[in-house]
């Protein structure tokens, strides 16, 4: 394959232009700086950024986030929308195999003071109380009628249940639940996949983790979440589990036959796709949601086993506690949203596959208490360095169908972390940094050490001063539970 | 001939497979997939019975370990050995297998070492010289 010669457009962005490839139906652009583009160059990403400009129906261009990096299908940090009425289609691999993994961030009224000495005492706990790890399974169990419940009513249904409060929803994306979800087009498979793990953490990058807020950027908006520095805060990174991995492969599968069908030329098999308006995408497009409210629901039950958790540590509530959601994001999902393209409004499907909504202040989707502020945007950087609260921006309304970064992004591979870092180092460099980690296996430590990450500073860089989100607070990890 | 070999890749696990022949091929790249998922070694008590289509030999390929990993989490069925034939009429490419294996709980086992997500058909190919097959197939993890 030629090597890309990308056009800068400014110090932020970069372009792919469609005479790169035959085929490509629009540019790609790329959200990141010349050291951030130098440090991907070596994967497959941006061929894959290229790649998903043959999307038929692809409206405006094919996007990527500062944390790029190489997927499957689409890259991991793309962003694509394409227009139903312009025979767009929707594709499963443009979701990806974890429908709808996210992340959600909850605060409390501790301080640093007040956890210092408790640092083993709370991750041994979180370890203890809430079940994570490869193949983990939950102490939820739940008979059909109940999963097909949890397809529909997501978070809401955790609430029922009593995990946690109706106040929970309003933090959330969709509330909890999107609406049109179809739990008949979900297969008897993907059922007994997630019976076994509602209510789980799951393996890899998954983790649940304690933070300090060590620096604040806009005084105004903390306050308003309630968030000042050296106060404490959570952080659950979870999705839909084995649910969501055979809705995916179910579709992806189905959808191959659809590229004959409709006449789809694609270079990627893993795009496989079909017009929004047909038969199968809408079958998907109902199974997807399903796997969602899985994934929501899924989130809301960590959270509250980690309030929980939290309550038998310090012997309180966790209302006294003060352990309110501050919200939860979808990074891998595809949604139907009101843009106006060319002057005119349109209702195009965007997807995000490692990518996070960012709605701007006053856009009517969002909760009141949202209206001033934007939406919060949660980014999960490494367990060795710092995570990011963010808020939308109407510039992410204008520019990238309202979609940001959703992580760090890694540089290197699992295999190659398992080959040169040896585990005892590491877990002693993070303890010398006051950090405590908790894992079933030291494999996953290792293949998720900090090093394997791109500097989350650098990527919240390029999403801060392209304006396509802003920063609101920096938080470091003090105790991290993985897979 | 050693049956994979794993290569680089930044977020997933790419594999590389190789056999004499198809049915090799098919049997190999299962081998690798539940090697990478378990150390597990055990004498096959039951058999299930697969039969597949695809209209290429690589699609094929991914939803054979896509079967699997479907059943290996939603019946909790471990393979253990493959009887595997490959065969094509009017363009489809076809697998028929008896999977024989045994019993296992993929679920908070301390014997299963990752979790994968699925097969992905991404830079998916198959070649063939004179010594054999060699598959690519990137596994979701």
């Amino acid at each position: 394959m030629p090597e890309i010669a990308f056009e800068k457009i400014d110090d932020y962005k970069f372009r792919i232009p469609k005479s790169y490839k035959q085929g490509m139906r629009v540019d790609g652009i790329i959200y990141a700086t010349e050291k951030l583009l130098s440090g991907a160059k070596n994967d497959n990403a941006f061929e894959q950024v290229a790649n998903v400009a043959f999307l038929p129906g692809i409206v405006k261009y094919s996007l990527a986030m500062p944390d790029i990096h190489w997927g499957y299908g689409f890259p991991i940090g793309g962003v694509a929308a394409t227009d139903p009425e312009e025979g767009g289609v929707v594709s499963p691999g443009g979701v990806g195999y974890d429908i709808n993994c996210g992340v959600r961030m909850l605060k409390t009224n501790l301080t640093l003071d007040d956890v210092r000495d408790k640092i083993p005492a709370i991750v041994n706990r979180l370890y203890q109380d809430v079940p994570s790890g490869v193949g983990s399974t939950g102490d939820v169990s739940v008979t059909v009628k109940e999963e097909r419940k949890i397809l529909v009513e997501g978070a809401k249904w955790a609430v029922s249940r009593g995990f946690g409060v109706a106040d929970d929803l309003e933090s959330c994306e969709e509330q909890g639940a999107i609406e049109g979800a179809d739990p008949d087009s979900v297969s008897k498979r993907a059922y007994l996949r997630g019976r076994e793990q509602s209510g789980t953490l799951g393996s890899g990058n998954h983790f649940l983790e304690v933070q300090v807020i060590d620096e604040i950027f806009d005084a105004k908006v903390a306050e308003k979440f309630g968030l000042s520095v050296g106060q404490i805060a959570v952080m659950i990174h979870s999705g839909s589990r084995g649910l969501g991995y055979q809705v995916c492969d179910d579709y992806v599968k189905e959808m191959l036959s659809c590229l004959d069908k409709y006449s789809i030329n694609i270079p990627d098999r893993q795009l496989a796709c079909a017009p929004v308006k047909s038969v199968e995408a809408q079958k998907y497009i109902g199974a997807m949601r399903a796997a969602a409210n899985y994934a929501w629901a899924n989130r809301q039950v960590l959270m509250h086993l980690t309030r929980a958790a939290f309550g038998k540590v310090f012997s309180k509530s966790w209302q006294s506690l003060g352990m309110d959601l501050i919200y939860d994001v979808a990074h891998n999902i595809a949604k139907f949203e009101k843009r106006v393209v060319d002057g005119k409004e349109k209702y195009l499907c965007v997807h995000r596959k490692g990518a996070t909504r960012a709605f701007g202040p006053g856009n009517p989707e969002l909760a009141q208490k949202y209206q001033e502020t934007g939406q919060p945007v949660i980014i999960p950087g490494d367990m060795g360095r710092a995570s990011y609260l963010l808020v939308g921006t109407r510039k992410s309304e204008e520019e990238t169908f309202a979609s940001t970064c959703h992580g760090a992004g890694r540089v290197s591979s699992r295999h190659e972390a398992l080959r040169k870092i040896d585990v005892n180092v590491l877990l002693k460099e993070l303890k010398a940094k006051g950090i405590e980690v908790r894992a079933t296996g030291k494999k996953t430590i290792v293949e998720e050490a900090p090093s394997v990450y791109k500097n989350i500073d650098d990527v919240i860089e390029v999403v801060q001063k392209s304006g396509i989100s802003r920063k609101i607070c920096r938080m470091r990890p003090l105790c991290v539970v993985k897979g | 001939m050693k049956k994979y070999e794993i290569l680089e890749h930044t977020a997933d696990i790419r594999a590389r497979i190789f056999a004499k022949n198809q049915e090799d091929l098919f049997v190999n790249s299962a081998i690798c997939l539940f090697e990478l998922l378990t150390d597990k070694k055990a004498k096959a008590k039951d058999t299930k019975h697969i039969e597949l289509s695809a209209s290429r030999l690589e699609d094929l390929l991914v939803i054979w370990l896509n079967e699997l990993i479907s059943i290996f989490y939603s019946y909790k069925f471990l393979p253990v050995d493959y009887a595997v034939s490959i065969s094509e009429l009017s363009g489809v490419k076809k697998i028929s297998a008896d999977v024989r294996g045994i019993e296992f709980n993929p679920y908070g086992n301390k014997d299963v070492k990752s979790e994968i997500k699925a097969a992905t058909y991404h830079n998916l190919k198959i070649d063939k010289d004179s010594k054999g097959f060699a598959a690519e197939v990137i596994f979701d993890v």
